[in-house]
């Protein structure tokens, strides 16, 4: 039976490689400008919000002006965000008079979804408003989304270099505003409303209590959720509307929408690859990108099916063991977090895959942020092959100087320090203790867990609720900030110091061939399990030695 | 940079932002979700004799011996559906109970069975499916279990 599982999963993968290889088509089209057909309807829009913003789109920004408009912009929409939750007593859109919330979970909340993370200390449905739902939380995925992309694009543009009328990394402006109103908005739209058909309700009106056969009062909790459903996927969000995420029916109501909520948070990541190959107009460095990428997720689906007694406890019945565990490693591959099943009841080994996902995070990774991490692994891997074969380190052309491979390591570094740091200040201070759990294995996986989903900007944990302290919520909360934005700043640094370097003509080092991915793909597994290794030893691994099943 | 650089276009951008993403899109798609799938975007409510009585999509748990259960140890606790194997089992006891014969079980379990892999995998059926099409058909013998199905008795 897990057999047939394999070949259906593969057949979502091609038809997700397929539809990735036409939408990046389209993002080309998109991001170079080209005319299109929507833009007697679009353009007006956008042009409207350009003069409200003052901005002008046709000039090109330096990486810093880059990272510190994406910055400010998401500072501010963090705060709006912020006084939505802490005032939603007082707003509309609230027909079950939810209260307000307190500073630090809207904190951690506000923290959580502007970083693409989507850790949750709180359950949805009996915590937030409609207002609350719609105006900070789904607001909150569009943007994050969108900032992954646009960094990919500024990325992009610096290794591509100047070629093809790219005289810079782009203007934040232009990138930002179209990729709301010409990707992600039709992309959430047609599947939220495909989402509906399915199952997925989308309604204003308050939760409806009803009378069972036998005479109970039953609550039907309705809302905005396929508009969050939407977003959450495409984004690689995935918070969810509900505490118990998508293994609630109402945000997966059959093995249909499971798989389709599957290819959705695969899309964009899988685009991207083929994205950079078209934007250098060399497509086999895209390739390149796409088969380590595609290769590291093959190999965390194998880890994860090693024991194939794949789950114990804590699955729905429509989707089955296989389909759980295919759901966790894609989560935490793609770094969305929403998850079909309870963490708690999965093999450790499916554990170990889910962390592995998390701490390479280019296993296609995220959102755009995804390619970003796969071409700092690049100018690592790239300088170790040159020091090994005695000659420069080049990439695409251009010289990787020392400055180049400094930076990279400390946006790699910045990872593991900020998972392994706050974990044993929380073991430390006896915050762990606060809230119950213990010092084993299975305590150190769920801590480990928590602020390795945290930095990986992921989101899917152990805790939920249980982790609404004020440490916690404050702890995952700079995590989250920390974790997404110096990476990307470092990166940006990086593009905008290789997009005006010299190209040569000759090959030091060939790139787009079918050899480099699998260097790269070792080399990335060198850097992960050199790192991280000791964690996982006394955490996963030592739960599955010890021969426990799973963390419940 | 100067500081209207910092202002104006950054939080322009995150209120513009917040009325397109926040508020016309979750709008937008509520009109067509209502106007298009109404059954399903208001929660697949399932009625009886025109009275609402719950949703496909969240299990009730009862324990009434005439009826079938949801599982306790489920992942979202709410989950409607139990496995074939399990739906069996608890045809026996309404058998053993109301005396209403295993065929008539037998043949409502298999027309309402789903797959976990559309047509492979494990077979699951909705309980509430189960139980509404039970007591539609068993509507004139149910008298003597009334105290079970007070809603029905009281329309």
């Amino acid at each position: 039976m897990i057999g047939l599982f394999i070949l259906l999963f593969i057949l979502l993968g091609v038809i997700v490689l397929i539809l990735g290889w036409i939408l990046s088509s389209y993002l080309l089209n998109v991001y170079e400008n080209e005319k299109s057909t929507w833009d007697m309807f679009i353009l007006p829009v956008e042009k409207l919000i350009y003069r409200v913003l003052g901005v002008d789109t046709t000039r090109q920004m330096s990486w810093k002006e880059y990272f510190l408009a994406l910055f400010f912009f998401t500072g501010f929409a963090a705060i709006l965000a912020y006084l939505v939750l802490v005032f939603q007593g007082y707003l509309p859109l609230n027909p079950m008079r939810f209260h307000n919330l307190n500073w630090s979970l809207a904190l951690n909340t506000v923290l959580s979804f502007s970083s693409n993370t989507n850790l949750q200390h709180y359950g949805g449905g009996s915590t937030l408003s409609y207002f609350s739902q719609m105006m900070a939380i789904q607001f909150l995925q569009f943007i994050s989304a969108a900032d992954g992309v646009v960094v990919a694009l500024a990325i992009f543009r610096g290794f591509a270099g100047k070629k093809n009328g790219n005289d810079g990394i782009g203007n934040f402006y232009f990138d930002f505003v179209r990729t709301i109103t010409r990707v992600l908005i039709p992309l959430s739209f047609v599947s939220a409303i495909i989402l509906i058909a399915l199952g997925v309700p989308q309604s204003l009106s308050g939760y409806e209590v009803v009378r069972t056969f036998t005479g109970a009062f039953q609550t039907i909790k309705v809302g905005p959720i396929a508009s969050m459903q939407s977003i959450m996927q495409i984004g690689t969000n995935g918070g969810g509307y509900f505490g118990s995420n998508n293994y609630t029916p109402f945000e997966n109501p059959s093995p249909l929408t499971d798989f389709m909520q599957m290819g959705m948070m695969m899309l964009i990541p899988t685009a991207m690859p083929f994205l950079f190959g078209r934007m250098l107009r060399r497509r086999n460095e895209g390739r390149t990108v796409l088969i380590a990428s595609y290769g590291l997720y093959a190999i965390d689906l194998a880890i994860a099916f090693v024991p194939l007694t794949v789950i114990s406890a804590g699955m729905e019945v429509r989707f089955g063991g296989p389909a759980a565990v295919f759901y966790t490693v894609t989560t935490t591959a793609f770094t969305t977090g929403s998850v079909n099943a309870a963490l708690a009841g999965m093999h450790p080994l499916v554990v170990l895959a889910a962390f592995l996902g998390m701490m390479i995070q280019a296993t296609p990774g995220g959102i755009g942020v995804g390619a970003m991490y796969m071409l700092m692994y690049m100018v690592i891997t790239v300088f170790i092959v040159g020091l090994m074969a005695g000659r420069t380190p080049e990439y695409l052309g251009a010289k990787i100087t020392e400055g180049d491979v400094k930076l990279a390591v400390i946006a790699f570094l910045a990872h593991p320090i900020l998972i392994l740091v706050p974990t044993l200040i929380a073991y430390g201070i006896g915050a762990v203790h606060g809230i119950g759990i213990g010092t084993g294995p299975k305590g150190f996986t769920q801590i480990l867990y928590e602020y390795t989903s945290a930095a990986a900007n992921n989101g899917s944990d152990f805790l939920g609720s249980t982790g609404n302290t004020v440490y916690f919520n404050v702890s995952t909360g700079i995590v989250m900030w920390i974790g997404r934005f110096t990476p990307i700043a470092i990166m940006l640094a990086i593009a905008g110091r290789m997009h005006g370097r010299k190209r040569s003509r000759e090959v030091a080092l060939r790139t787009d061939n079918f050899i480099f991915p699998s260097i790269l793909i070792v080399s990335i597994f060198i850097l992960a399990v050199l790192t991280f290794f000791p964690f996982l030893a006394i955490g996963p691994i030592l739960m599955h030695l010890e021969g426990i099943k799973s963390v419940l | 940079m100067k500081i209207k650089d910092i202002i104006r276009g950054p939080l322009g951008l995150a209120i513009t932002m917040v009325m397109i993403c926040g508020f016309i899109f979750p709008v937008v798609v509520t009109g067509v979700g209502q106007g298009a799938f109404n059954y399903e975007a208001n929660g697949s409510l399932a009625t009886l004799s025109n009275t609402t009585v719950g949703s496909y999509l969240v299990g009730q748990s009862t324990d009434s011996p005439y009826l079938f259960h949801i599982r306790a140890d489920s992942a979202s606790g709410i989950d409607p559906d139990i496995t074939v194997a399990n739906a069996s089992m608890q045809a026996h006891r309404i058998h053993n109970e109301t005396g209403i014969s295993m065929a008539y079980f037998n043949r409502q379990i298999n027309n309402d069975t789903k797959f976990t892999m559309f047509f492979f995998g494990t077979g699951y059926v909705n309980a509430l499916t189960l139980n509404l099409h039970l007591i539609r058909h068993y509507h004139k013998s149910i008298s003597q279990y009334g105290r079970m199905y007070r809603n029905v008795t009281a329309s």
